[in-house]
């Protein structure tokens, strides 16, 4: 399926009201939304709860199932399902993070994860969920190993970043983690056998980095390409080689592919890489864009443009846009104006470019 | 101005006079170094205590921990996983590696570094808050909220 030909509309199926502040983040359990399971999405905000949303199967509009309160004392800034769907991560201004599991119509906080010495910013498992990672505002990244009973360990203290530690995500397919910073660099760190874990690579701005805070980073489905956003006003587009990553010899280096620029004229707050290969970008300019990879691009020098742009997505700054992994090209944004929107993106028959 | 051929005592005279600046300055320097020499010296003492005293409470603090957690495991060897039981002997080898009798080596605030990571991590692994008044913390002030 090309996506360079075809034109698109981002059609928005659903309002999410309930949270009483800001929603920070968004998160579709995996393994959901297809084969006549429902789609479920969890939401969290500045409310201090975590809201669960399940989408009926026969109205198809989301309903909230579960409010999770109670339990962290300030904002809820991030959270992530674990890849089997069985436990939630929430991190926390509180320093804390907590894990959820599903017990029966509810979730129970099964464990606290206590270390970062202030907010906690982000949470990210690994592919095969056996290691969870969380970064703050205390520049350090922790990973820990999930061992049986719901019992966690602390592996490592990663110190490194200068600022603020923003998001970190784990690499799809290998165990290397990513992390992005207010000192504008991102991150990559990789064991060195027996827990010894280090920076193998900063990119910065010498690298042809951000000039910025670098707010998200996200991976395509192949894991061979990340894309960052920035409040430097772009998004860019880093490649490594495939083969390398995956020898595990050594760490494959990260490079510089594509700036996009001129586009965003403010803050880029998220960004997120679709199984199909669209870029969504969240931005504080309150609009969702949409980018995809120009076909007629060199193998090595790929280009990317605009597919859409959605103005006045939400009434205020979007903090997270984050694609259904089920391919139902369904696409969940959460803003300070305290809603989630649930969208489609419907590919428009015929020629007709919509107007941008 | 002419010098060629006066007598020696004459010079001195008007040398010293129009010398008057440069010679005050001198003067004053010397005293002001020596003055310093000896406040310098007694603030450095200060410092030194200082420093010194939270050096050492910080690093008697680790050794504290480490030999309770030592009798533990000598008590029940499979009090901790081994994964604990490995850090606390890493952060035993980086306690011994510290340079505490010279405090000009280098590597003193890599090696303190590392061991405060290494007693954040067991400390959050065995779900502990060990802390003592007036350990530093790496966190600054403030309540940005992004």
């Amino acid at each position: 399926m090309s996506l360079v030909d075809e034109s698109f509309e981002l059609k928005e199926l659903q309002v999410l009201e309930g949270h009483a502040d800001r929603v920070w983040s968004v998160a579709w359990k995996p393994a959901t939304g297809f084969d006549g399971v429902p789609a479920v999405l969890a939401s969290c905000s500045g409310d201090k709860t975590v809201r669960v949303w399940e989408q009926s199967p026969s109205s198809g509009s989301f309903q909230c199932k579960a409010v999770l309160e109670e339990t962290h004392t300030r904002t809820v800034r991030s959270c992530a399902w674990s890849p089997s769907g069985k436990l939630l991560a929430t991190a926390s201004f509180d320093a804390t993070t907590a894990v959820w599991e599903h017990v029966g119509d509810d979730y129970e906080c099964v464990s606290t994860l206590e270390g970062h010495e202030n907010e906690v910013k982000s949470i990210s498992w690994n592919a095969s969920g056996s290691l969870l990672a969380t970064c703050g505002r205390d520049k350090s990244v922790w990973i820990w190993e999930v061992l049986p009973g719901n019992e966690f360990e602390c592996v490592s203290v990663l110190q490194g970043h200068t600022q603020d530690v923003k998001m970190v995500q784990w690499h799809p397919n290998m165990d290397i983690l990513f992390s992005c910073s207010y000192d504008n660099t991102i991150k990559v760190w990789a064991e060195d056998g027996d827990d010894d874990w280090h920076c193998v690579q900063t990119l910065a701005e010498a690298n042809n980095g951000h000039t910025s805070t670098v707010w998200a980073l996200s991976f395509n489905a192949t894991g061979d390409k990340m894309a960052t956003c920035s409040d430097d006003l772009t998004l860019k587009i880093w490649g490594s080689d495939l083969l390398t990553i995956q020898s595990g010899n050594g760490s494959a280096p990260w490079k510089h592919i594509c700036t996009l620029s001129g586009y965003h004229d403010r803050t880029i707050f998220s960004v997120h890489w679709s199984r199909e290969g669209i870029i969504a970008s969240g931005a504080a300019d309150d609009a969702i864009r949409l980018f995809a990879e120009d076909g007629d691009g060199l193998v090595d020098e790929p280009k990317y443009h605009l597919l859409l742009k959605k103005d006045k997505a939400h009434d205020m700054d979007v903090n997270s846009v984050q694609w259904s992994s089920a391919g139902n090209r369904l696409l969940a944004s959460a803003s300070d104006d305290g809603t989630i929107k649930i969208w489609e993106l419907i590919s428009l028959a015929g020629d007709q470019k919509p107007p941008l | 101005m002419a010098a060629s051929s006066e007598p020696n005592s004459r010079e001195d005279i008007f040398d010293s006079s129009l010398n008057l600046e440069e010679t005050h300055l001198k003067e004053g320097y010397n005293e002001g170094y020596a003055d310093d020499l000896v406040s310098g010296e007694e603030e450095g003492r200060q410092v030194g205590l200082k420093t010194g005293f939270e050096v050492g409470e910080e690093l008697g603090f680790y050794r504290g921990c480490i030999d309770v957690w030592n009798s533990a495991i000598r008590v029940d060897s499979n009090c901790f996983s081994s994964r604990v039981v490995r850090s606390i002997k890493q952060m035993e080898e980086l306690l011994n590696k510290y340079p505490i009798s010279n405090p000009e080596d280098e590597s003193v605030s890599d090696v303190m570094d590392s061991l405060r990571l290494k007693f954040r991590a067991i400390c959050a692994t065995l779900n502990v808050k060990l802390e003592y008044n007036g350990y530093p913390k790496s966190s600054d002030g403030g309540n940005i909220q992004f």
